[in-house]
């Protein structure tokens, strides 16, 4: 009688954990995937827009980028450049960069071109008057080859006015091959 | 000089005062674990060679005794015998408890433990030590005792290292029950209060023949006493501050019999922890707080000849990670590095309660019932079922502040059954036969790391023991088979590609089955009454775990990513190890040494280039496997000045070769050696059983690791080369270390009290075990008080 008594409770704690455990599916997807980075260019005589992609769609490890493109631009000329962030493992696709607007005092885009014919300048800027480079302008010489680093700082309440680009966590860090010809 | 030759005056007189030879040594010896006066315990006057036996109450006299330096040896059937010295300058009556023998508070837990706990292969931590790290977490606790270093992640994460091997291949038992958690996890700290605890105890190298195989490594047992069937309601209230996080504990105890001479016994204990950020001694650790709530309930039921065990307990915690080791990518990795501190930003944080993200979320519940009859003295038939329920939520840092969801959560459900025979059919042969058999089902949400499983593991094992005069024989052999089945990762679809493989959605993985024996033999022999050897030898195997198999993602807590192989094959180990056990009533030596071969030692080796994400390139890790041989020592010296002062040196030293690279293995503890002076007072009128203590603890800097890796490293001059690891290892540092202890009676009521520093020099250091060292210094001074009352 007296072990009847004990096993009870272990049979309500077991049906207790059993029903706790219910299936729902994992979701990988919890807002914070970025897929893809997305840069796209307007010349801003000419009006003609080019767009270059980065796209993981499995996210950080797992397999290899689908899609690393060469940037490639006409020499002599100056382009708007506008940045996006989407996350394309999820239909429709979600658009990060609206988040990252909208949290603009937190966040932080850094331009590092490896080579001189291309620079890069104007940066919009947060509601505090703080760099966020969601767009910004670029201007190229002579044709030539190179990298540009494109990365996003997220720094939750520490953003401040000259901030180099070690500060921070990194949402993005691309290497992007660029060509200017 | 006059003062000098009053003093000696004054001391002659007193001393011929007192030689006329007629105090007195009066005792009460208790059984600890059972709480109950002991009867029938000898007590041996080693100066002497005279002996009493205690009365129905536990009581002794021995009399007619000059003043002067004795020691007595109390020793009973039932209970380990011990030492206690005093120093007569008057009568004393002392309480003397004894901790209960092995094979009745739990039978031949791992083959050997009996033995081996005589033969300085185990080391135990109780009373006075155990009461020393009270508020501290268990890794730490169990840092004291000699041969066990610490894997830290940060200051709130420890996890026990035995012989240079930790995690899946440390066995922690909870209460006679195998904890079950995601101990894989080098951040995964294990999920047990230790106010749980009234002895902690770590068997080093031997293969749990009773529990499973699988732990290469060593046991650790965290015990509770016995429950008290023949007492009133008691309690105790342990109190916890310390200054370095600001950090208090409290650990409330009650426990009683239902009637007077009972049947029936139960025991409540609950404790609450907070502390905030962490200090180093340059600066503040941001969001290192942590929160911890736990609580148990113990119940038994006993006739003559059978009983009932029941024992829930529940364990919550949510510990904060410093803010500084999140980490976006490599590159952020190799800034602070080379800024040698956390950014400014971090720095300047101030002292705070505030756990924010990234943090982890742990609870733990543990249910176990125990069933058994037994012959007394003869056999004993039990079964002992248990539940283990394991919920870990990690929480990133994340982009979007809008996020309450954590990014990983991993629940584990395990349920096992144990049947065991012991049989004592008489004084020279003692053994028993088992079954094991266990359950697990492993759930995941949120971001894969690990996959679903389910596994079923069985195990049959015997151990005997056989005793031949001055020798001591021991045997135990166990079979096991482990499945693991239903592997799949929750269908989600992206998870497949996320697994970068082809399997078919739905049972992409398949299943995967091991099975192997293990075995132990152990050989003791008495040469003396002050000399004692033993040799142990053992084969164990360990099944890859799923995250060695399966892991493919990135692991916030390191900041990097692993990668599995589902090829890995189980790794097997041949261990050796010898005790050199030699005490006089001055001087007590421990002197254990060990090789442990082991084929199929699996790793995490790291791969170049990093692997190209989003997020620039990752630290980037896979699992492999090698055959590793690990050697090493452990010793301890106590030495007595005197009859007040004390003296203690110990040490560590551990070698550990990857036979397949040629050259050291990654990530093991460096040499390290302690020395303690104590001083102990004769006890006042108020103030019993004080002392103060001086440490100092040194660790030696690790230079035995691989001389090139895979690892590309920039130096500030620009210098490219190929490193086995992002940073050279720390190098070495001392520390010093006070303690001062009393007893005092305060209405009737026995208060401990503690008082102790660390890190008394407010020392600058990094530790090589622990994975903060990239990130920041290790804590600086903390000092701590510590009450323990008994109600």
């Amino acid at each position: 009688m007296k072990i009847q008594k004990a096993i009870l409770p272990v049979v309500l704690f077991l049906v207790l954990i059993i029903s706790s455990c219910k299936k729902d599916p994992a979701n990988p997807n919890d807002g914070e995937l970025i897929t893809t980075v997305k840069v796209e260019f307007t010349e801003n005589v000419s009006g003609v827009k080019e767009s270059f992609e980065f796209r993981d769609l499995d996210g950080e490890g797992g397999n290899a980028p689908s899609e690393f493109d060469e940037i490639s631009l006409s020499a002599n000329k100056s382009y708007t450049c506008e940045v996006y962030l989407l996350n394309e493992s999820v239909t429709p696709v979600d658009d990060i960069t609206l988040e990252i607007e909208a949290e603009a005092d937190d966040h932080q885009f850094y331009y590092t071109p490896s080579f001189s014919t291309l620079t890069i300048s104007d940066l919009n800027e947060d509601s505090n008057n703080l760099s966020l480079g969601t767009e910004s302008t670029w201007t190229t010489g002579a044709a030539s080859n190179g990298n540009i680093n494109i990365t996003l700082k997220h720094k939750p309440g520490a953003k401040a006015s000259g901030d180099p680009i070690s500060k921070g966590d990194t949402d993005i860090s691309i290497d992007f091959k660029v060509k200017i010809q | 000089m006059k003062t000098l030759f009053l003093f000696l005056f004054v001391a002659f007189n007193s001393t011929a005062l007192y030689s006329q030879c007629i105090l007195s040594i009066r005792g009460k010896v208790n059984d600890v674990d059972a709480k109950s006066m002991l009867e029938g315990a000898t007590v041996l006057l080693i100066e002497t060679k005279h002996s009493v036996v205690t009365d129905k109450e536990g009581k002794f006299i021995i009399s007619g005794l000059c003043p002067g330096d004795y020691t007595i040896r109390i020793s009973h059937a039932d209970c380990q015998s011990q030492d206690v010295h005093f120093h007569l300058k008057e009568d004393v009556f002392k309480d003397i408890d004894l901790p209960h023998a092995e094979n009745i508070l739990k039978g031949v837990v791992v083959v050997g433990a009996a033995t081996m706990r005589a033969e300085g292969i185990s080391a135990e931590l109780r009373g006075k030590e155990l009461a020393s790290t009270r508020g501290l977490t268990l890794g730490e606790s169990l840092q004291k005792i000699n041969g066990v270093t610490v894997l830290q992640t940060g200051n709130n994460i420890y996890k026990p290292i035995i012989q240079g091997l930790h995690s899946s291949r440390v066995l922690i038992l909870n209460n006679g029950i195998r904890q079950e958690g995601q101990q894989w996890g080098s951040e995964h700290a294990p999920e047990i209060d230790p106010y749980i605890a009234n002895r902690l105890t770590v068997i080093k190298g031997a293969a749990s023949i009773r529990y499973g195989g699988d732990a290469i490594g060593g046991v650790i047992l965290v015990e509770p006493r016995l429950l008290q069937y023949n007492r009133q309601i008691s309690g105790e209230v342990n109190l916890a501050t310390f200054s370095n996080n600001r950090q208090g504990v409290l650990s409330v105890m009650t426990e009683g019999a239902f009637e007077k001479k009972g049947t029936t016994a139960w025991r409540l204990q609950g404790s609450v922890k907070r502390g905030g950020n962490a200090r180093t001694p340059d600066y503040w650790m941001k969001n290192s707080g942590v929160e911890e709530f736990n609580m148990s309930a113990t119940a038994g039921w006993r006739k003559e000849k059978k009983g009932v065990e029941f024992f829930y307990s529940v364990f919550n915690s949510k510990i904060g990670i410093f803010i500084g080791s999140h980490l976006g990518n490599l590159t952020d990795l190799e800034n602070v590095i080379q800024a040698k501190q956390p950014p400014e930003y971090i720095r300047d944080a101030d002292f705070s309660y505030l756990i924010e993200r990234p943090y982890q979320s742990v609870q733990h519940h543990l249910l176990k019932l125990k069933l058994y009859t037994e012959e007394k003295n003869k056999n004993r038939l039990s079964v002992t079922m248990s539940s283990q329920l394991n919920i870990r939520k990690e929480y990133d840092v994340t982009r979007s502040s809008a996020t309450i969801i954590p990014q990983l959560q991993m629940n584990l459900l395990t349920n096992m059954a144990d049947l065991v025979w012991e049989h004592f059919s008489n004084q020279k042969f003692k053994g028993s036969v088992g079954l094991n058999g266990m359950h697990q089902i492993n759930y995941i949400n949120y971001r894969y790391f690990i996959p679903n499983y389910q596994s079923v593991d069985l195990g049959i094992w015997i151990a005997e023991k056989y005793q031949l005069k001055s020798w001591q024989f021991e045997v135990g052999l166990r079979y096991d088979h482990k499945n693991r089945f239903g592997i799949t990762d929750n269908d989600a679809a992206p998870n497949d590609v996320l697994m970068g493989n082809s399997f078919l959605p739905g049972k992409p993985y398949g299943s995967k089955g091991f099975s192997g024996f293990s075995g132990t033999g152990v050989a003791a022999y008495k040469l003396s009454d002050h000399l004692r050897i033993s040799m142990t030898t053992s084969t164990a195997w360990r099944s890859p775990q799923v995250n060695e198999l399966f892991s493919n993602g990135l692991h916030h807590g390191a900041a990097r990513i692993e990668r599995g192989d589902v090829a890995l094959s189980p790794e097997r180990a041949w261990s050796i190890m010898g005790t050199l056990l030699f005490n006089t009533e001055k001087l007590e030596m421990d002197f254990g040494f060990y090789n442990k071969q082991i084929n199929g030692f699996i790793y995490l080796n790291p791969t170049y280039p990093p692997l190209l994400t989003i997020r620039g390139a990752f630290p980037t890790f896979n699992y492999a496997q090698t055959d590793a041989s690990l050697s090493g020592a452990d010793f301890s010296m106590a030495y007595l000045f005197g009859s007040h002062v004390k003296s203690h040196l110990k040490g560590s030293i551990l070698r550990a070769y990857n036979q397949h690279a040629k050259t050291w293995l990654i990530q093991m503890p460096a040499d390290r050696f302690e020395g303690q002076l104590e001083y102990l007072f004769v006890d006042g009128k108020k103030l019993k059983q004080s002392s103060v203590q001086f440490g100092l603890q040194h660790v030696t800097t690790q230079k035995r690791i691989p001389p090139t890796g895979n690892i590309k490293i920039t130096s500030p001059t620009g210098i490219v080369s190929m490193a086995s690891d992002y940073m050279a290892p720390p190098p070495a540092y001392s520390l010093i270390n006070f303690e001062a202890n009393t007893s005092v009676v305060v209405n009737k009521r026995m208060v401990g009290l503690i008082f102790s520093v660390t890190n008394l020099l407010n020392t600058s250091y990094r530790d090589y075990m622990n994975s903060f060292r990239y990130f920041c210094l290790d804590r600086g001074r903390n000092i701590s008080l510590k009450a323990k009352i008994s109600l």
